[in-house]
Order: structure tokens, then C-alpha cells, then sequence
């Protein structure tokens, strides 16, 4: 028998605690610092800001479906050519306006009405959407081991917390501070005061650049009901990049990711889609159908989240044992089962907040076709998933029926307004497909470690689901999307936003085009910021702790404490 | 015949399986347990009070062996547990005075 004695391994190596809080703080002060130096510089342009509400929503909010409001306007532009005759149209009507103020009141109210409806509507889809945080959190908590899955709840929890700052520092900003200037959200008044943009402008606009820590311009209730939609659908960028990074990142790590995505990356992909930046206008720049269109965020939300993850996941590495040395994948199957299922319930149900609530206005009735999609394309995406597995392997597998669910659910995010319900099944059947074919491909092939499938439901189906809007669409919503067309497109008044099928390629190249873009984006900006980090301190924690389990090392608590028994301080 | 004990690390349990599947071992029990040794624990604090951490969760693998193959099987053990760093394990090697298996009433060496 073998006697051999080696010298034992040395001990973890000591990490100081105030470098670690050097750090933390560092990275928040930058954040902090960004937003207050370009604070200053940008003091308050007319319009005012309406904290108080009360002059949000009147007599100029009541639109038709064209989005023309019921009442003459003031003409905002003396210099523009038809100002004379507008002038004139305007004081006609300010004189009829005097012989029937009932009429005038009344428009005022039904304005207010309508704004209210939509504000509520707008918050109470966004608290449903934050909802998805805990559904979120219990998924991937139960796909884990159990050593880590006190680490993998503080991961979504500190996401939240960290993405949020940054967000209301720097990143709401960076996204929606020229929202009015190009997509102003007519049903919660105009946002008028953020109307500025940071770098580019026009019809070309790359950063924006109104309402840094909420404040002037961006301390007013429409922009901060926008505020608070907006934020937790980052916050949902912000949770996806967990699935694929567990297990192994360290915390502090984790927390610069949070800081990135709230404050740059999200935002700025988030300004050109939807914050009426260049994506969105190239419609009217480059003639290319409706612009980029992402109706609640399949590239936006999801994809920028996946792909990010991906850059994360291949700069960590995959979890030690993974992959053999002969190649061979080795298993690590979830610890609950339960939460996985329960966790892909609440995310269902928090995504009836998601996509109906992308209307910003109960005022808007596509939002019952927009929620009925949602529900179609999920369910048609789990069957999807669970039939392929088990025709491929002989069991239905729990984990993918709900992948397959999740994958449906992300693919119809941005065609949910703009398709038939029988489009929806056929989307959601072909992201459980495609959800199945990548988790094999990601493990297989390209051996990308991803613990909770998060490339592969978010990245992969997001990017289908963009270019599934230029291929399904059919027209019968969207009429004006991104400025184009409101009065006729393709030849046909009040055709809305189309796809190939129903007869519009450049569309579809479109759409093609921009979820490209994202996938680049959100990958190379992430591998870019992440290599350098890697490079400065390993963002991967050691192997004893990996093997131990992160709860205790990071943490010093675990979820199950019934498994060691602990004793009481000497 | 003998019985083999292996206190090893549960991250091992493949290695260690694999290794005695090289060299004829067909059987063997695996029990979670929780133990200390030169290992120690350490202090944690949750909520601002202070506790140890004493116990580490091991695997206790239990083989029964013929006399004569002990030897092998305690070599396949070191190769597959060893890591070199405290908490690796113990072994403990004890005499057992029957064998018997449930399915067939064999008994003795044919039991094992």
C-alpha cells in the first residue's frame, strides 16, 4: 500500500475586508459620480416638471385612435410654416371654446380620467412585473444545488437592490431622457419634460440625457409612473444574468455586473429601442418598415439579459466537474423541484403585467389579445418542450416543461400585439423547440455551462422572438408605431405593423437587423467590461469554496442548517 | 473477510467509485454523515451573534472484501480520495464474522 505523506495544501488565501468594501463603494461612486457630475450641466428646459400630478392630463390628452387629440392645440412653433393658419384654427376655437366652458371642463376631466386609468394601469401591471423577481428567484434557487441555495437567493435579492440604484442614478436617464422627443407615451401624458438627449439627437439618438437620480426633470409623476414600469423590467435584464453566472461568481463580482447592466448596459439598448433612439427610427431614416420594433422587450429585456449571461458564463468558466476530461457532461440536478414549478407559475402570472402593461393604458383595448397571446404562446411552448423531450429521451422532463414555458413566454414578448392568437401558438411551439435544441447545443457543443438554461430561454427565443414580429405580424395593431405610416402604410389606412407573411420583408430584415445589434451589443459590452475586471481580480471564487458551497464562504448562513449542526460560540 | 470503512469527502464519491470499479469491487454503501477531525470549524456570525461551525458533511462508504483483496481495495480508496489537503478522510479496516446474502442464502466468501 501506498504510504506517500505530501505536505498538506496551504489554507484559503485571506481577503481583506476593506479592499472588498473598497471595492463596493468604488463602483457605487462611480455610478454616483457619473450622475452628478452630468447633473449639474443640465439645468431645467421648459416644460416644467409636475410633481404634484395635478397637470397631467387634461382637455390635450383626450385622443382619438389616430392619437390626435379631440381639442384644437396651441400651436407650439412660432417659426414653423404653417403657424399662421394653426394660429388661426387655435383662436377659432378658443372662441367657440368661451361659449361652451362646460364642453372645455369636460374635456379637461375626461383627459384627467383617461391619464388616471393609464397611470393605474401602467403601476399595477409594473407591480405584477416586480412580482416575477420572486418567481424568478424561487426558479433558480430550486435548479441549484442545495450548498449554494442561500447564495443564488441573495444573488436575486442583491440584484434588485443594486440594479435599481443604478438605475435611478444614471440609467433611467440614459434610456428615457429624450423619450419625448421621438416616442413620447401619449397615455400617461407626454412625459414632456425629458425631451434632451445626452449624445446624437433627432431622428439619431444614442444616449439620453433628462431626469439623473429622478430629480428636476424626471421628479414628475408621468416620468416617474414610466419610472417605475421601466425599472423592474431592467430589474428583469438584471435577474436573467443569475441563471447562467451561479455557483461560481463571487459577490462583489455580482454586484459591479448589477451596476453595469442598471446603469449602461440595459439603458443604452433600451434608448435606442424604446427611449425613441436610432433603432426605433429607422423607419423613417433608412425606410426600413416601422423602425425596429420590440413591443414589451424580447431583445430589449431578454435577450440583452441572455447574452450578457453568455459573455459572464464563458469568462467564468464552467463549474468545477462540469465537464470531464473526457468530455462528457456530468450532471448536477436541481435540489427542488418545487420551487423550479411554483417559480415558473409566478413568472406566468407576473407576465400578465409584462406584456399587457407594455400599453402603458388600460385606454389602449389590444391589451386583452396582447394578454390572451401571452398565455397561448406559454402553454404551446411548454407542450412543445415536453413532447420534444420526451420523444427524445423517453421522459417528459420537469425542468424543461418549464423552460419550455419560460422560452414560449420570452419569444412572444415582442410580437404579443401585433399577432393572432393562432401566431402565438405557432411562436411559443417554436421557442420550446428552439429552448431544447439550445440547452443541448449550449452543453454539447459549445460547452457553455449555464445552471438555469438562461442563455438559451432568454437569449436564444428573445432574438426569435423579435424577428417572429417581422415574420407574424398582420397588421391589425400598430398603425403610426415608431412615426411611421399613421396615415396609411403599405397602401392601407390604419395598417399597422406587419411581417412577411402578411407581406412585408423589409420588416422582417428589420427586425432581423436590430436583434443582431442587441445580441452584440449585450454580449460585447459585458465580455469587454468583464475580461478587464477578470484581468484586475478573479471574478470566479476559489475551488475549496466552490466545492464547499458558496452559502457559507460568501454568506456565512446556508438554507438548510438542519444538514450541519451548528454549536454555540466558544 | 473484512469491512472496509472510508470516511471520504462527498466530492470524491465518483473517483473513489471509479477507481474500485477497476478493480473488481461490485458493491459498496454510502451514508451521509457529519464529522470533525484535524479539519476544524470555524466562527460565523448570523444576526451579530457568533457561532461555530464544527461539523463538515462527509461520505462513510462501506465495503466488504475478501481477505485477500483488502489491500487493492484500500490503494484504489487513497488514489481515488486523496486530494492532499486536511479533511481528505480515515479509513478503518474491522473483521466481520458473516456474510450472507438476503436474495439466495448464500453465505461466506460467496456472499460477498
Amino acid at each position: 500500500m501506498k504510504r506517500v505523506i505530501e505536505g498538506t495544501a496551504p489554507c484559503g488565501a485571506e481577503r481583506s475586508r476593506w479592499s472588498r468594501l473598497a471595492c463596493g463603494v468604488a463602483a457605487l461612486l462611480a455610478t454616483l459620480l457619473l450622475g452628478g457630475v452630468l447633473t449639474p450641466c443640465l439645468a431645467d428646459a421648459p416644460p416644467a416638471p409636475d410633481p404634484a400630478g395635478t397637470a397631467t392630463g387634461d382637455r390635450n390628452s383626450t385622443l382619438d385612435a389616430g392619437g390626435n387629440p379631440f381639442v384644437v392645440p396651441a400651436p407650439p412653433d412660432p417659426s414653423a410654416p404653417d403657424y399662421a393658419q394653426k394660429k388661426k384654427d387655435y383662436d377659432d376655437y378658443q372662441a367657440q371654446l368661451a361659449k361652451e366652458p362646460l364642453a372645455g371642463k369636460l374635456a379637461d376631466h375626461v383627459g384627467h380620467l383617461r391619464v388616471s386609468t393609464n397611470f393605474s394601469w401602467t403601476l399595477l401591471t409594473g407591480y405584477l412585473v416586480l412580482f416575477m423577481q420572486a418567481g424568478f428567484a424561487l426558479l433558480t434557487c430550486g435548479l441549484v444545488r442545495k450548498k449554494n441555495a442561500a447564495h443564488l437567493m441573495m444573488l436575486n435579492f442583491a440584484a434588485y437592490v443594486f440594479a435599481f440604484l443604478a438605475y435611478y442614478a444614471v440609467g433611467y436617464a440614459f434610456q428615457f431622457g429624450a423619450v419625448a422627443i421621438n416616442a413620447a407615451p401619449a397615455n400617461l401624458g407626454g412625459t414632456p419634460t425629458l425631451n434632451h438627449f445626452l449624445i446624437g439627437n433627432g431622428l439619431w439618438g444614442f444616449l439620453g440625457g433628462r431626469g439623473f437620480f429622478l430629480s428636476g426633470p424626471g421628479y414628475d409623476a408621468g416620468s416617474l409612473c414610466l419610472t417605475l414600469f421601466e425599472v423592474v423590467f431592467m430589474e428583469t435584464a438584471g435577474y436573467i444574468i443569475v441563471g447562467a453566472i451561479c455557483e461560481r461568481i463571487t459577490f462583489w463580482a455580482f454586484l459591479v455586473a448589477e451596476l453595469c447592466m442598471g446603469a449602461i448596459i440595459y439603458p443604452v439598448f433600451g434608448c435606442w429601442v424604446w427611449g425613441g433612439g436610432w433603432l426605433s427610427q429607422i423607419g423613417t431614416t433608412w425606410n426600413l418598415g416601422h423602425g425596429y420594433v420590440d413591443f414589451a422587450g424580447s431583445t430589449v429585456v431578454h435577450a440583452v439579459g441572455g447574452f450578457a449571461a453568455m459573455a459572464l458564463a464563458i469568462i467564468l468558466g464552467p463549474r468545477l466537474g462540469k465537464y470531464g476530461s473526457d468530455g462528457k457532461v456530468r450532471v448536477f440536478p436541481a435540489h427542488n423541484l418545487a420551487f423550479v414549478v411554483t417559480g415558473t407559475f409566478i413568472l406566468l402570472f407576473g407576465w400578465m403585467g409584462f406584456n399587457p402593461g407594455s400599453t402603458l393604458g388600460a385606454s389602449d383595448l389590444r391589451i386583452s389579445v396582447i394578454a390572451v397571446n401571452t398565455n397561448l404562446a406559454a402553454v404551446a411552448g411548454s407542450a412543445a418542450a415536453m413532447l420534444l423531450w420526451y420523444w427524445m429521451f423517453g421522459k417528459p422532463d420537469i425542468t424543461m416543461a418549464c423552460n419550455g414555458m419560460l422560452a414560449g413566454l420570452v419569444a412572444i414578448t415582442a410580437p404579443c400585439a401585433f399577432v393572432s392568437p393562432t401566431s402565438a401558438v405557432v411562436i411559443g411551439i417554436l421557442a420550446g423547440v428552439l429552448v431544447c435544441l439550445g440547452v443541448l447545443f449550449n452543453d454539447r457543443v459549445v460547452k457553455i455551462d449555464d445552471p438555469c438554461g438562461a442563455i438559451s430561454v432568454h437569449g436564444y427565443c428573445g432574438w426569435l422572438g423579435a424577428v417572429c414580429v417581422g415574420i407574424f405580424a398582420d397588421g391589425t395593431y400598430g398603425s403610426g408605431w415608431n412615426g411611421v405610416g399613421a396615415a396609411s402604410y403599405l397602401g392601407h389606412a390604419g395598417q399597422g405593423v406587419t411581417g412577411l407573411i402578411h407581406g412585408d420583408s423589409r420588416q422582417f430584415l428589420t427586425q432581423l437587423l436590430g436583434a443582431t445589434i442587441c445580441a452584440v451589443w449585450a454580449f460585447g459590452a459585458t465580455y469587454g467590461v468583464f475580461w478587464a475586471v477578470n484581468k484586475v481580480k478573479s471574478i470566479r471564487v476559489s475551488p475549496e469554496v466552490e466545492l464547499e458551497g458558496l452559502d457559507m464562504p460568501e454568506f456565512g448562513a446556508t438554507s438548510y442548517p438542519e444538514d450541519a449542526p451548528l454549536t454555540a460560540a466558544a | 473477510m473484512k469491512r472496509v470503512d472510508a470516511v471520504i469527502r462527498q466530492e470524491n464519491l465518483e473517483r473513489v467509485r471509479e477507481c474500485l470499479t477497476d478493480i473488481g469491487v461490485e458493491g459498496l454503501t454510502a451514508m451521509e454523515v457529519i464529522g470533525y477531525g484535524r479539519q476544524k470549524g470555524h466562527t460565523e456570525t448570523y444576526r451579530g451573534c457568533e457561532y461555530r461551525v464544527d461539523f463538515h458533511s462527509k461520505l462513510l462508504i462501506t465495503i466488504i472484501a475478501r481477505d485477500d483483496h483488502v489491500e487493492q481495495i484500500l490503494d484504489a480508496i487513497l488514489e481515488g480520495a486523496r486530494t492532499g489537503m486536511i479533511g481528505d478522510g480515515k479509513i478503518f479496516v474491522s473483521s466481520v464474522e458473516e456474510v450472507v446474502r438476503i436474495r439466495t442464502g448464500e453465505i461466506g466468501k460467496a456472499a460477498v
